[in-house]
């Protein structure tokens, strides 16, 4: 037996364990390095964020979900390699003990083992680094077709090779171990047909005796091989955590920022506005899913205020419920400290800095505003209240404590404005104030809006009263057009879905990982179990009842790591992921209906190798 | 002789193992039959084919060529389920390393073949309490299988095979791993079987068990030679 030979014939030999081993390491490594690739593609990386699209308040929900993935990808890798490893010397033990039995001294045996290992992290992480690329450029291609614009910028070469060391390394320092262990076990121990590395003698406790008779040789089966049982649960239930944080996470934070964004924006309003003012909306509004250079635009030209006809026209129109004046300016903003006690010491101390930006600047009449926005602190009280509403962005660009500071617009010798709240809104990227209608009007000295925005009353027939004041408007000012905003929120709102629902996937790989491990584990289970599953055949059971009890060890290894995976799922997502989680009766269906779709594949593909076992004649079952 | 008198009857049976592109044949041309009640008993030197016989008189492996029937079925050419329930109803296996479910107690080893069968509850309580008296094990029923010695194991395994009264009983060496005291008590138990009028077929050397056999079959060069008609 040649030393370099043994492990590639071997492993040659064994085509479906190293192939099992081989795949779901690929594919742990292939999603980690997706995953990082991914992040920097699509910029939502931790930095990006504020400067290219979304707004900060989005970005601290996306940003916390990508690290606590990531952080959870490498968990699962790390959990799996040992995993697999495990299996592979569990099912190798004899030819260990054999190889002992024979002469074969220790150290040449773990040089065998070590080689082979070495051999499968090797191939592995190779295959995932390729694997993982491909699944980047293939994503790159595809937002870019979607017309979402993704970075064609090369792939981080050292971050390739972070993943590459580290999954290698894991590889090598978790599968060490078990070989270590597997080749102390004394050679007759080895040999014997009731030994199995992992396997607990006999473990005290026994399922009740009048439970179906299947059920109780799974059960047992499953304390007796504890070890194995625990490592599989630990491996499957760390999957779960992964696979429920990106599902139920995904799926609540995508119905709570839509909520936001829907609600910020407003379904069914209407846009009144010079055409000039509405391609500006429009691109103020579109900065939210693509980057795009703001050519300079004058907001305090008069040809863009609204004519007194139109307001009058909309004001005489009885099916238009709300009308909602606003006059939209840029402004260059100031942030103004404040003091404070220190509670601690009674001390006075500075809150803020001198610092100061550009932003959108909005009158809106507090009390007739169409939009609601998810807001930290309150809104506008009253239309001549010295008041302001912030963006989330400029918040945390321009402000230390936003809510305990008060904001100058346009110059230092102007009023300063109290910050009241902090709202989410996409226009602008959320570098937006928001300030009552009459005191900008006085601060700018304009009298008139630049924007109107309306909404129609839902029992009235919409295609007519838009078609009315379609009318009405150009008979005043042909420039002025009516323009519905339902089509750029939809544009909003399905980029918003588009990354969530991107983020949802990544987990299909650590769960395709997953079903390779468990399989493993099944697999280890009939290996341990074969005899007896010969004996209970020739005994008269039916090749049904092993895949039953198969199926049964699997169901229950499923079940106890689903609970677990679940249970902490959900407590990360709605205590530490998600701020004011919107839950519904739907969303929880819907959760409940992909989680449960995980846990049936998942069942569904372990049972390959035990229905391909119970279709073996009896004979080579119990004498192989 | 009447067909239905004839438990087993074996034609021209042939098996021959592939292994690779390797041919090897266990045995050729084996025709025997065993009767209602009769008890057989086959020899040979290791490795002759006895274990492969027996299997495919049980139905767990089918010959390369030749016909078998047991009960009056031709067993090659039913499906796994028939096969598994006919092996459930018709006949008890003695494996030569006794086999036992390790997961389950003695009781429990004795019992799971009448659970297949669907035997009530009571039925089960009652046959096994029958059983684990005749192989003088009753004190054991709660203990798993590695708390056992080789014989009492041996012992559960007859009765795990008598559980659901098999008319036909095949047992492979009972004797072979055993101490010759041990040995005694598994050949009283055979004795008994026998004088209740049960069907056996036994793949042996011992002597005392050959002493009880009715038929005495020999492999030589790959045949079965009938020794004593």
């Amino acid at each position: 037996m040649s030393e370099t030979s043994f492990p590639v014939n071997d492993l040659l030999r064994r085509k479906l364990q190293t192939s099992l081993a081989i795949i779901s390491l690929t594919l742990c490594v292939a999603s980690t390095l997706f995953l990082l690739l991914f992040c920097q593609k699509i910029g939502i990386g931790i930095t990006a964020v504020v400067e290219n699209k979304l707004t900060a308040g989005f970005s601290t929900i996306f940003t916390p979900f990508l690290i606590f993935i990531g952080v959870l990808v490498f968990v699962v890798g790390a959990v799996i390699a040992s995993f697999m490893v495990f299996v592979m010397m569990s099912q190798r033990v004899r030819d260990i003990g054999l190889m002992k039995a024979t002469g074969c001294p220790n150290e040449l045996i773990f040089g065998y083992f070590m080689t082979e290992l070495l051999i499968i992290t090797l191939a592995s992480c190779f295959l995932g680094v390729v694997l993982g690329v491909l699944a980047d450029f293939a994503t790159t291609n595809l937002l870019n077709a979607l017309g979402l614009q993704a970075s064609q910028a090369p792939v981080n070469f050292w971050l390739i090779v972070l993943v590459f060391v580290i999954f290698f390394v894991f590889g090598l320092v978790f599968g060490a171990k078990p070989i270590l262990d597997t080749t102390k076990v004394e050679p007759a121990k080895a040999i014997s047909p009731i030994y199995y590395f992992g396997l607990v003698k006999e473990s005290g406790f026994k399922a009740v005796s009048k439970s179906n008779l299947t059920f109780r040789i799974a059960m047992r089966s499953l304390f007796r091989r504890k070890s194995a049982t625990v490592r599989i649960v630990i491996c499957l239930s760390t999957v779960f955590i992964l696979v429920t944080v990106a599902v139920a996470g995904g799926v609540i934070a995508n119905q709570t920022t839509r909520n936001w964004l829907e609600k910020a924006i407003g379904r069914d309003v209407v846009l009144i506005v010079h055409q000039d003012m509405r391609t500006q909306y429009v691109l103020l509004l579109s900065k939210f899913y693509e980057a795009k250079e703001e050519p300079p635009f004058n907001y305090t030209d008069e040809k863009y205020l609204m004519p007194e006809e139109i307001l009058n026209s909309l004001n005489s129109t009885p099916e238009i419920s709300i009308i909602d004046t606003r006059l939209m300016l840029k402004a260059h903003i100031l942030e103004v400290q404040n003091y404070t006690i220190n509670p601690s010491t009674g001390e006075t101390m500075t809150v803020g800095d001198d610092r100061e930006g550009d932003a959108i600047v909005v009158g809106v009449k507090p009390e007739r505003t169409l939009s609601e926005w998810f807001l930290d602190g309150h809104f506008l009280g009253n239309k001549q209240a010295q008041e302001a509403v912030i963006g989330d962005s400029i918040a945390q660009k321009l402000f230390s404590s936003p809510l305990n500071q008060g904001i100058k617009l346009f110059n230092e010798t102007s009023a300063v404005l109290d910050i009241v709240g902090v709202c989410i809104d996409p226009i602008n990227n959320g570098n937006v104030t928001y300030v009552p209608l009459e005191t900008l009007q006085s601060i700018v000295s304009i009298s008139k809006p630049n924007i109107v925005m309306i909404k129609i009353d839902p029992s009235a027939n919409r295609t007519e009263v838009l078609s009315q004041i379609r009318a009405n408007v150009s008979s005043v000012n042909s420039d002025f057009v009516v323009f519905e905003l339902n089509e750029v929120l939809d544009k909003n709102l399905g980029f918003l879905g588009f990354i969530w629902s991107t983020i949802m996937f990544l987990p299909l790989f650590s769960l395709a990982s997953a079903s390779l491990c468990l399989i493993g584990y099944v697999m280890l289970a009939i290996a341990e179990q074969r005899q007896e599953f010969g004996v209970l055949r020739a005994l008269g059971a039916k090749p049904r009842t092993v895949v039953e009890i198969v199926a049964g060890q699997s169901f229950i290894v499923l079940l106890a790591s689903y609970a677990v995976g679940i249970a902490l799922g959900v407590i990360i997502t709605l205590m530490i992921l998600i701020p004011e989680p919107l839950v519904t009766n739907y969303t929880i269906m819907e959760i409940a209906g992909w989680l449960l779709a995980a846990l049936l594949a998942t069942f569904i593909f372990s049972l390959y190798p035990a229905i391909k076992f119970a279709k073996k004649p009896i004979r080579e079952i119990m004498y192989p | 002789m009447p067909a239905e008198k004839k438990v087993v009857q074996a034609s021209n049976l042939c098996k021959i193992y592939e292994i690779g592109d390797v041919k090897v044949e266990a045995f050729r041309d084996v025709s025997f039959s065993v009767e209602n009640g009769e008890f057989t008993a086959i020899g040979g030197p290791s490795g002759c084919g006895k274990t492969t016989l027996l299997n495919i008189v049980g139905g767990i492996d089918r010959p390369t060529s030749g016909k078998i029937t047991v009960f009056g079925e031709d067993l090659n050419v039913k499906d796994e389920d028939f096969l598994a329930s006919f092996r459930c109803h018709k006949i008890g296996f003695v494996f030569q390393s006794y086999n036992l479910v390790s997961t389950l107690t003695v009781a429990e080893n004795v019992a799971f073949p009448m659970e297949w069968a669907r035997k009530s509850e009571d039925h089960i309580e009652k046959r096994l309490e029958e059983l684990l008296t005749t192989v003088g094990l009753q004190h054991r029923a709660e203990h798993l299988p590695s708390q056992l010695s080789g014989g009492e194991q041996q012992r559960v395994a007859f009765a795990r095979a008598l559980a659901n009264d098999p008319p036909l009983l095949l047992v492979d060496e009972p004797t072979g791993n055993l101490d010759i005291k041990t040995s005694q008590k598994i050949v009283q138990i055979l004795e008994k079987l026998k004088s209740e009028g049960k069907t056996i077929i036994i793949a042996t050397h011992d002597e005392q068990i050959l002493r009880l056999a009715d038929q005495k079959l020999r492999f030589e060069d790959g045949k079965l030679v009938n020794q004593i008609e």
